[in-house]
């Protein structure tokens, strides 16, 4: 190995192992006492590389990483908790909607009657002054009331009519028994002075302050009960 | 019955996974610590930002660990990150650096009492360096890699990493030399 190389070799890395420098390395006592020469100074290369560190570095790496993680975790639940928080608000902004939709009165009322079945096998006798306290608990109603008894109440019950608070009651017609809502008015509400479909019979009308449907099987009952019920209600 | 079992056994799993995540993280920071850290300040030539810098890359590290295949290779792929960390913080700062830095580092390097002259001398030479000299120097010197280790983290050949590492000593040895006779004559 000629000089150059040897040298170049040398103050690449002092330290190398390999055969060939080894060889020519002990070539001479010069080439030796360069070497060393080298040695020491890579010795001092890294004392003085060797900066201290902070001895509190290692613990504040580990706290770091555990205060990393927790946010992590912590970041994790409350996307969690606002997906939560979301899905309730549209739920509750689509039942507020719904809410707000047209309510065809008629379709409602019956099935309302298909609903409340048993209500039609009441065959108990409700005094005028019962339904009176009733409607009378009904605000939204304006003090509506029966002046006097509208024939035969069999049944009589607050119910729901899409959100509305209503008055549900079973009257007795010539033959048959016929179904009375009486719904306070609101704007959303459709009322269709008819309707039908292939079991029970329907009419519609509005008093002063509500909507008043009736459902039977009969359309001569509906006509009778109607009729009582004009004269009474207002 | 069958959901019991099937809600333990992966709640299990996954806590062996994140305790044997830690444990090797826990590990890492131990054992190499220190050589980053001082491979840090030897890039930026101060304490805090060194410190800082561990920090960022250790946190990075730990996001990351799963890539990490080898623990062998966890010094070399902690300097690569460390490395990226440090260029980070230039683009965060776009103003040059090159003659304020050098000087920075000088002061920074103070001489405190117990160490010798020469030694406080020698870091301040290092400092002086041309960061691409230094470099490849603190990597074979305090991380102990070869030529070939030093290529593939610096993203060099391995002619360049020589070279790179002649010069280096050879500029720091004619320095001391230098200052060895002039110190003798002064004498």
């Amino acid at each position: 190995m000629d000089e150059l190389k040897f040298r170049r070799e040398a103050y690449e890395n002092p330290n190398r192992q390999d055969d060939e420098f080894l060889a020519s390395m002990h070539e001479s006592s010069e080439r030796t006492a360069f070497v060393n020469d080298l040695k020491l100074l890579d010795k001092k290369l890294e004392a003085a590389l060797k900066v201290e560190v902070p001895e509190d570095l290692e613990a504040k790496l580990l706290l770091n990483q555990q205060l990393h993680q927790h946010q992590v975790e912590r970041r994790k639940t409350g996307f969690t908790l606002a997906l939560v928080a979301s899905i309730a608000f549209i739920a509750g902004i689509s039942f507020t909607l719904l809410r707000l939709a047209p309510v065809d009165l008629g379709q409602h009322a019956l099935a309302h009657v298909y609903h409340e079945e048993m209500a039609m096998k009441s065959e108990r006798n409700i005094s005028v002054d019962e339904v009176n306290t009733q409607l009378a608990s009904l605000t939204s109603l304006n003090h509506a009331r029966f002046t006097e008894q509208p024939g035969r109440v069999l049944y009589s019950t607050y119910c729901d009519f899409q959100g509305v608070k209503s008055i549900h009651l079973v009257m007795q017609g010539k033959q048959g028994k016929v179904t009375l809502f009486i719904v306070p008015l609101e704007d959303r509400m459709v009322l269709e002075e008819a309707f039908a479909d292939n079991r029970y019979q329907g009419m519609g009308f509005k008093s002063d302050n509500a909507y008043v449907l009736l459902v039977g099987e009969d359309v001569t009952d509906l006509n009778f009960v109607r009729d009582e019920v004009k004269e009474s209600f207002i | 019955m069958f959901s019991v079992i099937r809600n333990k056994k992966p709640k299990k799993s996954v806590n062996r996974d994140m305790l044997n995540k830690q444990r090797r993280y826990d590990s890492l920071v131990r054992a190499l610590h220190g050589d980053l850290f001082r491979y840090a300040f030897w890039l930026c030539g101060d304490k805090h930002i060194a410190e800082d810098i561990t920090q960022e890359t250790f946190l990075r590290a730990w996001r990351s660990l799963e890539s990490l295949k080898d623990d062998k290779a966890a010094k070399a792929w902690l300097i690569t990150i460390l490395r990226r960390e440090n260029a980070r913080r230039f683009e965060r700062k776009q103003f040059d650096y090159s003659d304020v830095e050098q000087a920075d580092i000088a002061d920074h390097i103070s001489a405190s009492s117990e160490e010798s002259m020469e030694q406080h001398m020698l870091r301040r030479q290092i400092a002086k360096l041309e960061a691409e000299y230094r470099e490849p120097l603190i990597l074979q010197v305090i991380g102990g890699f070869s030529g070939e280790e030093i290529a593939d983290i610096l993203d060099l050949n391995r002619n360049t990493v020589m070279t790179r590492l002649f010069r280096a000593r050879n500029q720091l040895k004619e320095i001391l030399d230098d200052t060895q006779t002039r110190g003798r004559s002064n004498g």
